[in-house]
């Protein structure tokens, strides 16, 4: 199960730092990392990335994964989270944007109206990723990141909706959004981008 | 009531834009000077505002005039609205007194029933009133937002009805607040007769500018395309065609149709932007506007539009805006180049700024070419969380699939990365290894690594020119050295105080954006 947890989280992000891969899995797994570096899964570095073996690894811990799930499920939580997400991606380009130009975050109002539809998403998705966590449990910590994101984003510090490379709503988001669509036996082609 | 509600646009209209909208004022100044433009009528803005208060008595108390209105359309085309043999098709569109191009509603090819595309099929070909029909429902079903009613009136009503609502559309009142344009008042609604780029090989539909709107050479310019309407053309869905290939295929429009432009051009005294429709071998023109222009037309244009007598010095410097200038004096991808080059791909502008670099498809090899120092642009068919390392490195980022929402343009911008995002499947095999440009402004890429540059207004002729014509009619005169006061910047407060101070003469480091704000303030005419 953690073989698996660290894997794809390293496979979501790419190229990952210990610290990150340590922040984003909410726990340090110095042994299971060594393990995987030691077997030749895991290519180490001034960050860790899968080898060609660890994304054939992967592949069959995911697929062992999905075997157990009820595809009903998984198929009726994507379904809501399809519906959620146009808002969120739209929620997030009015942040960046107001009237098609940079927003210079100087109308309060408009920023906070924002922020007020970022709370309703919110709620919405909840539901779905602990209806998903009830088929695949290891997907309850995006609930957990969504929530320390959204947390960080009340305290003021709003570089926590959409910047990458940290946990930020987008990034969680959008990495929730891939194992959804792996979950569900669906690609990003037949998906949107 | 000041005016009548519904003038006829006949060249005898006499009311101001205010009152026709730029739209019916400007075919009621075509018609008035006997160039070919269907027969049309306007609802006037004053209609247009009582209606956003009050509806449905608003459109009632005007119903007979429109219902006359179209009585004279039908005299002078020779044709009837709802019923054949030779049925009329009227287009409704919207027309502020300030043009605020795609912000608001049009409906073409209204007026359909079975008996009028009956009519129309044997009057033109089978296909022909089907492709026009259709046209009609999938443009109503999208704007009235609701299936077309069998009653061509209903379907005027509606439509009128609609194109006045979409003053306040969320898209206009955004437009305005832009370009600090007044959100009170209403839109004028413009009635025209039909005519078809659609009904056979030896039609079409395009618009023409009587100068080069982005370099500003005085050329023509401008795209059509042969057997369409003008809605696809302004879509951008399909491929257009350069004015030239015009030429070659109808040389007598084509000379018809600039010599109207540049008629146009000399009685508004301005560049013209004309919408055209060609209907078997016949031009009609549907409407002209003065011509959105870049910042190097704007100067360039204004000098040719003077040294044509034209315009007079101090219209000369009205017509460029101080934020021309200090566009003009950023680094920038000039027009001109970016003409020069190949387009490549276009795509949906997601993260401004321009950058070039060699083309990677694949994240590892994108990181490895950054690494030996290579500038890299990277394409994708689309991007997710774990391309980011790649995006990172990248100076401009290029998607096959994906809106202005999707992930690429979200990060694109978060990062600061020139980005054209949606330029279709395919892309990334052609761009791969080549070296491009990504313009995250425009929404191109283009062959070559394009250098970006910037005006001067010491070296840069057209300003040279300008600031001497500037020194002539400014009370301020600005110059680069001399032994004046000097004026720390060109703001208008410190303008204001220098003039204030009874100065004539001062030395600014920008003597022209000192002078047109001087200009500005004093309101020279």
């Amino acid at each position: 199960m953690t073989e698996l947890a660290v894997l794809q989280a390293v496979r979501l992000k790419g190229r990952v730092s210990r610290d990150d891969l340590a922040a984003t899995l909410g726990g340090d797994f110095v042994d299971v990392v060594d393990r995987l570096v030691g077997s030749g899964l895991l290519l180490d570095g001034p960050t860790l990335r899968l080898s060609p073996e660890g994304r054939g690894r992967l592949e069959g811990l995911l697929a062992d994964e999905r075997s157990h799930v009820d595809t009903a499920i998984v198929l009726a939580a994507y379904d809501e989270f399809r519906s959620v997400n146009a808002e969120f991606k739209a929620l997030v380009t009015d942040w960046q944007l107001k009237d098609g130009q940079p927003n210079t975050h100087e109308d309060v109002g408009y920023d906070a109206a924002v922020l007020t539809s970022l709370d309703d998403v919110h709620r919405r998705v909840t539901p779905t990723i602990a209806a998903l966590a009830t088929q695949l449990p290891r997907l309850s910590r995006y609930s957990v990141k969504l929530q320390t994101a959204l947390d960080n984003i009340h305290a003021g510090e709003t570089m926590w909706l959409a910047r990458p490379l940290i946990d930020s709503y987008h990034t969680v988001w959008f990495e929730l959004h891939e194992e959804l669509i792996l979950a569900a036996g669906r690609t990003r082609e037949t998906d949107d981008a | 009531m000041s005016t009548r509600p519904v003038i006829l646009l006949d060249g005898d209209a006499s009311s101001p834009p205010e009152v026709l909208g730029h739209k019916g004022h400007g075919i009621d100044m075509m018609r008035r000077n006997g160039l070919p433009v269907p027969p049309a009528f306007c609802i006037t803005a004053e209609v247009g505002a009582r209606y956003r208060a009050e509806r449905e008595a608003t459109v009632n108390a005007i119903w007979d005039d429109v219902l006359a209105g179209m009585r004279t359309l039908e005299a002078a085309t020779s044709r009837t609205f709802g019923r054949g043999p030779h049925p009329l098709l009227v287009s409704v569109r919207s027309g502020a007194a300030v043009s605020m191009p795609g912000m608001m509603d049009t409906l073409l090819d209204l007026g359909f029933s079975d008996d009028v595309e009956k009519g129309l099929a044997a009057e033109g070909s089978a296909e022909f009133a089907r492709d026009s029909r259709r046209r009609f429902t999938e443009s109503y079903q999208r704007i009235v937002t609701g299936p077309a009613p069998d009653d061509p009136y209903q379907q005027l009503r509606a439509a009128i009805e609609s194109v006045f609502a979409s003053w306040d559309s969320p898209r206009a009142v955004a437009y305005r607040a832009h370009h600090g344009l007044d959100d009170r008042g209403g839109t004028a609604v413009v009635v025209q007769a039909m005519v078809f780029g659609n009904i056979n090989a030896n039609s079409g539909a395009g618009v023409v500018f009587s100068r080069n709107p982005m370099t500003g050479a005085n050329e023509e310019f401008g795209e059509w395309l042969p057997g369409s309407q003008g809605d696809d053309v302004v879509s951008g869905t399909v491929d257009v065609q350069p004015i030239a290939t015009l030429r070659s295929r109808q040389p007598g429009v084509y000379d018809q149709l600039i010599s109207a432009a540049s008629l146009l051009e000399r009685l508004s005294a301005d560049v013209q932007e004309v919408e055209f429709t060609i209907q078997d071998g016949a031009l009609w023109l549907l409407q002209k506007r003065a011509a959105k222009r870049s910042a190097q037309a704007a100067v360039r244009l204004a000098l040719q539009l003077l040294d044509d007598g034209l315009i007079d010095e101090a219209e000369t410097l009205r017509r460029v805006a101080p934020a021309h200038v200090e566009a003009l004096l950023q680094p920038s991808l000039q027009p001109e180049t970016r003409m020069a080059a190949q387009l490549l791909a276009t795509g949906l502008p997601a993260g401004p700024g321009v950058a070039s670099g060699r083309a990677y498809t694949e994240v590892d090899a994108a990181i490895e070419a950054a690494d030996r120092g290579e500038d890299v642009i990277l394409v994708r068919n689309h991007t997710s969380p774990d391309d980011i390392h790649g995006m990172l490195v990248a100076r401009g980022i290029v998607t096959e699939t994906g809106g202005a929402t999707s992930h690429a343009a979200v990060v694109s911008r978060e990062l600061g990365r020139a980005a054209v995002v949606g330029c279709g499947s395919g892309v990334a095999e052609s761009l791969a290894g080549k070296v491009v440009t990504v313009d995250g402004n425009q929404g191109e890429v283009r062959e070559g690594s394009l250098q970006l540059s910037a005006w001067s207004e010491d070296n840069t002729p057209e300003l040279r020119e300008l600031a001497g014509i500037a020194r002539r009619v400014s009370p301020l005169r600005a110059h680069a050295r001399g032994d004046y006061p000097r004026l720390d910047r060109h703001t208008e407060a410190e303008v204001r105080s220098a003039m204030a101070s009874g100065h004539s003469d001062v030395v600014s480091a920008s003597p022209l954006l000192a002078m047109l704000a001087a200009i500005r303030l004093s309101g020279v005419s």
